[in-house]
């Protein structure tokens, strides 16, 4: 057994079939054998475990958003005069339409919740400290695309909802100081949201944030793959030896039963919930009242705070609080060096993302409970 | 202690057993954990590396004389796999005994080059300046929509009968015509607020000074006199933009209310509650004998204290 598998020096003990030839004649060139023995043996130290699933989803959400949108540029013009219609053919004439759209609807919802557990999970459990800082670096950018994915994406069946959720996020990048004023006429294509503007965000949603994502994505396996998973934050080492195991079997069986639960909730969405569309966009909002995607809620109320009002108070609430935020989770693994990984003996950590939940969960119900107190 | 080397012979207490014929590594700590021993014919035997007493160029001493050794159970190599079918980032990084240097020769053509870095900038200045005349280009074909003069023309909006009460907010919808760029023109929906106001309400909001709108060059295009009895306010909000509605609120009774981020407004547009830097923006009005009502339609930039018009 010293020879090693992909070796053409092998002799069978039977004439190889023609599907074993081709197989060969792949490998030979392809070194197909190797790659994916390189694929499936990644230890995992501490061996598989569910809270690892995330990434794994993350892409099988990823997949689908790419096969779902593909389809349905078949049928979608982006105009003004024919994206609202267009959708509308989609949703009531073209077969498996509603499904195909709704779907796409609820992954882009599903992409965030995932994203979310995910940083979670590796803030949790301390896997962005050294060696992993690019890692998590990589993932923030991530993160940013997703969002940017899911706001580019809201505006193009041209609905009401799509409008006005476009035209208050446009506002809030405008509150960027300098380079806000440029920022938003270039996003909107002129000074109100018209035909330029869908334009812009069909070719940032369908071209660059694709392109973007899969460039990032790719760089973000490498370096995980380069750094090697972090494991549990606790136990001794022989202790996660000993339970350490490959990426196959365990942790690509619970990956894809992972993704079969997205993949069932998401139908089941789909077809509970489909998408319906408000009436067609216009600057007039009429009996609407404008509303971010449900993951945008609780920032969407943090603005109705007295805090954030005035000229000051809208840039601290529109700028300089998410950069805040975002520059500190870009900061974090530069001034969290204590190598400490369990999460229950890092208190302030623990506390934070604590604190977070809670603001997002308060924040989220007062709007939702505000929506009642509209109408 | 130096690194078992490949071929090295294995000494027990005793006499030689063999030779290293393989080493095994630990994937965690990345260092040797066993070496693997030939033992002269009968067989291999894995010997931890604590059982090592010395290591020198050419042999390894253990500990245990060679009777221990030969009792240890045989080598058994499919339970392992080479560092060529996994990944293990730098997993060989800490391992020194390889079977020596391998060597590729350099080709002849490469031998003679010199100036190897003038040709690497060389490489970085050619795709610089293909790089360079395209940058600005392409920033002006982005930005070709972003700037476009004002319209001042005046829009028909209906009629003041429509005003049944005074100081009350009183949505007017109108049809404006957009020709954008390579577009067919075609029409969207907007809408200003309107008031018949009280000779109180007039006074508070033009604080007896006539107002004077001007156009982009800062010429002066209209002024709403301070004694017109009606108010247009542009339809959207000063906040973050979104439309608000004349409503009821249980304390401060009617007022205008943006459903976005709760701004509240007077009848005369003053910011009441809420996070708006600014009041609301009346816009140039004039009002024909017959009560037809017509606006110049402005918009102005959201969140700031003061007015900058956009549209």
């Amino acid at each position: 057994m010293d020879i090693k598998h992909s070796s053409p020096s092998v002799i069978p003990d039977h004439e190889p079939s023609t599907s074993e030839k081709v197989l060969a004649f792949l490998d030979e060139r392809l070194g197909l054998k190797e790659m994916q023995a390189k694929m499936l043996n990644e230890p995992i130290p501490g061996g598989s475990r569910w809270a690892y699933v995330f990434g794994s989803i993350l892409l099988f959400i990823f997949a689908m958003q790419a096969v779902t949108g593909t389809m349905l540029m078949f049928y979608y013009v982006p105009t003004a005069d024919h994206a609202y219609d267009s959708t509308q053919y989609i949703i009531h004439d073209v077969d498996y339409g509603w499904f195909l759209l709704s779907y796409h609807f609820w992954g882009s919802s599903a992409m965030v919740v995932c994203v979310f557990a995910h940083m979670s999970q590796v803030f949790l459990w301390g896997a962005y400290k050294k060696p992993r800082e690019l890692l998590w670096l990589v993932g923030l950018a991530l993160f940013g695309i997703v969002i940017t994915f899911g706001f580019t994406g809201y505006l193009l069946p041209w609905d009401q909802r799509a409008f006005w959720a476009t035209l208050v996020g446009v506002e809030i990048l405008d509150k960027t100081p300098i380079i806000g004023d440029f920022i938003a006429r270039f996003l909107k294509g002129g000074a109100s949201p018209g035909q330029m503007t869908l334009s812009r965000f069909f070719v940032l949603h369908v071209m660059i944030l694709p392109a973007a994502l899969m460039a990032l994505a790719g760089l973000h396996i490498f370096l995980f793959r380069v750094a090697a998973p972090a494991g549990p934050f606790k136990g001794t080492q022989e202790e996660i030896k000993a339970k350490t195991d490959y990426f196959f079997p365990r942790q690509i069986w619970k990956d894809i039963v992972g993704m079969a639960f997205v993949f069932v909730g998401l139908c089941a969405l789909a077809l509970w919930e489909p998408v319906v569309l408000l009436d067609k966009a216009t600057p007039d909002p009429g009996e609407y009242h404008p509303e971010p995607e449900w993951y945008f809620l609780f920032y969407f109320q943090l603005l109705r705070l007295k805090l954030f009002g005035g000229q000051f108070g809208q840039f601290m609430g529109a700028v300089a609080l998410p950069v805040l935020f975002m520059g500190l989770l870009v900061a974090l693994p530069f001034f969290d060096k204590d190598p400490e990984r369990n999460i229950f003996k890092r208190p302030i950590a623990l506390i934070s993302w604590i604190a977070i939940m809670v603001v997002i969960v308060l924040f989220t119900v007062a709007a939702v409970i505000n929506r009642e107190f509209l109408d | 202690m130096l690194q078992p080397k490949l071929k090295s012979k294995v000494r027990c207490t005793d006499h030689d057993i063999g030779e290293v014929t393989r080493v095994v590594l630990d994937p965690l700590s990345h260092e040797i954990s066993h070496i693997v021993v030939s033992m002269n014919g009968s067989g291999e035997r894995q010997v931890m590396m604590t059982q090592v007493q010395d290591v020198t160029e050419d042999a390894v001493q253990l500990r245990a004389p060679s009777s221990e050794i030969l009792a240890l159970p045989p080598f058994k190599r499919e339970d392992y796999v080479t560092t060529h079918e996994v990944e293990i980032s730098h997993l060989e990084d800490n391992i020194h005994v390889t079977p020596g240097e391998v060597l590729v020769p350099i080709p002849d053509l490469e031998k003679s080059v010199k100036r190897r870095t003038f040709f690497m900038n060389f490489t970085h200045v050619i795709g610089f300046l293909i790089g360079l005349p395209l940058a600005y280009p392409v920033l002006r074909f982005l930005m070709k929509p972003m700037y476009a003069n004002f319209d001042n023309g005046w829009l028909k909006v209906g009629n003041v009968s429509k005003i049944k009460q005074e100081d009350v907010g009183t949505q007017f919808k109108y049809m404006k015509h957009v020709k954008e760029v390579y577009m067919p023109e075609y029409e969207v929906e907007k809408n200003v607020w309107i008031l018949r106001a009280t000779p109180d309400l007039l006074e508070r909001v033009y604080q007896g000074k006539d107002v004077e709108f001007h156009d982009a060059k800062g010429k002066a295009i209209w002024t709403n006199k301070k004694d017109v009895p009606y108010i247009a306010f542009s339809g959207k909000c000063p906040h973050l933009g979104c439309g608000f509605k004349w409503r009821q609120h249980k304390a401060l009774g009617q007022v205008f209310l943006c459903p976005c981020h709760l701004s509240i407004y007077d009848a005369g547009g003053k910011v009441l509650d809420g996070p708006a830097p600014r009041g609301l923006d009346a816009l140039p009005l004039k009002v024909s004998p017959s009560g037809e009502v017509e606006i110049i339609d402005m918009e102005f930039k959201a969140g700031t204290k003061s007015q900058i018009r956009i549209v």
